[in-house]
């Protein structure tokens, strides 16, 4: 065993990882418990927009092990994968899965959300562009949407927990530190300060597009004094 | 006394009949008006917490809110009513018939905010309001998750 280190994931990616828990934990909560949290709903769902575009544009742009060309899950990957031939460092070929299955997944909630309406006070950010029964089409679709995150979250947090005991390969401690024991694999590379400026500054402009800022404000309210006082 | 006794049994009859006489598509046209007209008063009191705070459009969006919530629509869920066309289609989902003691607990919870929502509204505080509106909105929510139709 000639076991070394390799520096596996970048600090970008692991601050958006983080976040993403973080976000996407208080998202399902606010969600859940609507009332007064519903607007903090509609905030959060706006940074996790942020999160998502950025890990896209990172995923072209990153270090070595962020890319999505690098841990892509071809079928040949995935077979040996499942014959145990696979030695490759990063996201295995199912893992890879599971990280296009998330991102995709919460793409959906984030579009929809922006469209929908709770029927109550909310109503997404960009809910004017569509009329109302789409608006609830989209909203029945975020509602369903959700448990398939309760599920996926599930199968993540278990394939960690599989990887720890059976297989005895910590995860976590990568993900926080940014390292790896690993006799294969060489270190990241890639993913500079102009790749970094460039993935934020595309999230941003995401952000400010789905805020729905840009929309034109509504026409101004007719003089009081045309209110009737009936 | 008797005649009393006898006069309130009537009126209860009558009531119970003039209720009854409420046509199926009826029922749904008036529940589903009652829900669109809180919408609007909703959404009123909303622009109001978030732009400039006028008392007395809240206190008037409130109070309309208020009445509805204290209308006892509960008897315009006939039996039978969970399809139909009023407006529209109806969104009631059967549960409305079968999980009566939790739907009552919602709908109680739901009259209680609207009630303190008037009561926040006649004293004029938007912080407060805003808060409230908060409130009476996961009530409204806690009737939505389990009885109302999504799409």
């Amino acid at each position: 065993m000639n076991s070394k280190r390799i520096f596996l994931w970048d600090l970008p990616t692991r601050l958006f990882h983080w976040s993403l828990v973080l976000s996407v934990t208080a998202a399902l909560i606010s969600g859940q418990v609507g009332g007064n949290f519903i607007e903090w709903h509609g905030k959060i769902g706006l940074f996790i927009i942020g999160l998502i575009v950025f890990r896209l544009v990172w995923g072209v742009l990153g270090s070595t092990y962020a890319r999505f060309a690098q841990f892509f899950p071809t079928p040949t990957k995935v077979k040996a994968y499942l014959r145990g031939e696979w030695h490759g460092v990063g996201h295995n070929p199912l893992g890879a899965f599971s990280v296009f299955g998330l991102l995709g997944l919460l793409s959906f909630q984030m579009i929809s959300g922006l469209f929908g309406n709770d029927d109550i006070t909310f109503y997404g950010p960009l809910f004017d562009l569509v009329s109302k029964d789409l608006s609830n089409k989209l909203t029945s679709l975020h509602h369903l949407a959700s448990n398939l995150i309760y599920l996926l979250i599930a199968l993540h947090i278990g394939a960690i927990a599989f990887y720890a005991h059976v297989k005895k390969d910590n995860l976590v401690k990568p993900m926080i530190t940014g390292w790896k024991e690993s006799k294969d694999g060489e270190s990241a590379k890639g993913g500079g300060l102009v790749a970094l400026l460039l993935a934020i500054g595309i999230a941003g402009a995401a952000v400010y597009a789905a805020s729905g800022a840009w929309l034109p404000p509504p026409p101004p309210p007719p003089p009081a004094t045309e209110t009737p006082n009936w | 006394m008797k005649i009393k006794a006898i006069l309130a049994l009537v009126a209860i009859t009558l009531a119970g009949s003039a209720a009854a006489q409420v046509k199926p598509e009826e029922a749904i046209k008036f529940r589903q008006s009652g829900y669109g007209f809180m919408a609007w008063n909703m959404a009123r009191i909303k622009m109001n917490v978030e732009g400039t705070y006028n008392k007395e459009e809240v206190i008037k969006a409130a109070t309309a809110i208020q009445a509805i919530a204290n209308s006892g629509m509960g008897a315009l869920y006939l039996p039978g009513t969970d399809k139909g066309t009023g407006w529209e289609k109806t969104r009631a989902k059967p549960e409305i018939w079968t999980e009566k003691e939790k739907l009552g607990k919602a709908a109680m919870a739901f009259n209680k905010e609207a009630n303190e929502m008037a009561k926040v509204a006649a004293a004029g505080d938007a912080a407060a309001t805003k808060e409230q509106l908060g409130k009476l909105g996961g009530t409204c929510k806690g009737c939505h998750d389990d009885f109302k139709i999504k799409d």
